[in-house]
């Protein structure tokens, strides 16, 4: 599949399951903004902090930055949180009830696209699919109903046999980079 | 000799750090959450604590507000920006940060850097 074709399945389908082996995921994290950039974007980190997350935006100048707000799972948990406005700053990464009201909160703003950075993160936290495959289930549904489309990244497959078909009843489309082997550079 | 608390919940990880300290001479305590990192400072006081980052539980901000007077670096493998470390590293005995993943000399140096032999 062209690398063309990839980013037509990815970003024209409703919700899709996006398989990222380990290492391409710095280049995937930068692309679909870079490739977004005239959509309304709600990033999730579940690894990065906002901080580290803007630098990384920043590097792109690709990536508009105005058209993205951050939910932040991390930086609170860590330390002290400055107020932005872009951003809004959950608990954790285990609060999965606050961070789906706030997902729910961010869709009411026309938000094209929610990608969520990513579900290998939640499971480190939740240590359990089910929780998450629950969590999953309730944010496909919003971002439906909403209009907007959602990315839900997921690497290190061999771990996550169980939350991948589980995932693949909901997710409208399920993409494996691995198998791809796209160039992109 | 030098007490090192590792507590991370990836048990493979404590085992490893484990192995690879107590070679070195270190004595080393593991604790897989928060919870049983509290329980055993009731009874051994390390010299250093390894905190990872990101474990079930409670959150490192409550774990380390609570642990005022012991050595703290934490494990990471989550990105973080330079002014969010400066952020982290007001608290005073919060003297470092090691990112994750590290290999067996980068830890080793570490820890004599933190600590001494």
């Amino acid at each position: 599949m062209t690398k063309i074709s990839i980013f037509y399945n990815l970003f024209e389908k409703p919700t899709t399951l996006l398989i990222i082996p380990s290492q391409d995921y710095n280049q995937i994290i930068s692309e679909i903004p870079r490739q977004l950039s005239n959509k309304k974007i709600c990033y999730i980190t579940l690894n990065k902090t906002y901080n580290a997350l803007k630098e990384t935006f920043n590097e792109h100048p690709e990536i508009n930055t105005e058209n993205i707000v951050i939910i932040d799972a991390i930086t609170k948990s860590i330390g002290k949180v400055e107020n932005k406005e872009d951003c809004y700053f959950i608990t954790s990464p285990q609060a999965l009830t606050e961070l789906s009201i706030v997902i729910s909160e961010f869709l009411n703003y026309e938000i094209d696209y929610v990608i969520l950075d990513s579900l290998t993160t939640l499971l480190i936290y939740q240590k359990a699919e089910e929780p998450v495959i629950k969590f999953l289930s309730n944010i496909v549904h919003k971002i439906k109903t909403s209009g907007a489309k959602g990315i839900f990244y997921v690497i290190n497959i061999k771990d996550h046999k169980l939350l991948i078909e589980e995932s693949s009843m909901i997710m409208d489309n399920i993409l494996n980079l691995e198998e791809e082997k796209i160039e992109w550079s | 000799m030098k007490i090192i608390m590792v507590v991370d919940d990836n048990e493979d990880l404590g085992r490893i750090v484990k192995r690879i300290l107590d070679k070195e001479g270190y004595e080393t305590i593991i604790a897989l959450n928060g919870d049983e990192c509290f329980n055993k400072l009731k009874e051994v006081k390390p010299d250093l604590i390894l905190l990872d980052i990101m474990m079930p539980g409670t959150p490192v901000v409550e774990l380390t507000q609570k642990i005022q007077d012991i050595k703290i670096a934490y494990l990471s493998a989550v990105k973080i920006s330079q002014s969010d470390k400066e952020n982290m590293m007001q608290q005073k005995n919060i003297i470092d940060f090691i990112s994750k993943p590290f290999e067996r000399e980068e830890l080793i140096a570490k820890i004599k850097e933190l600590v001494g032999d």
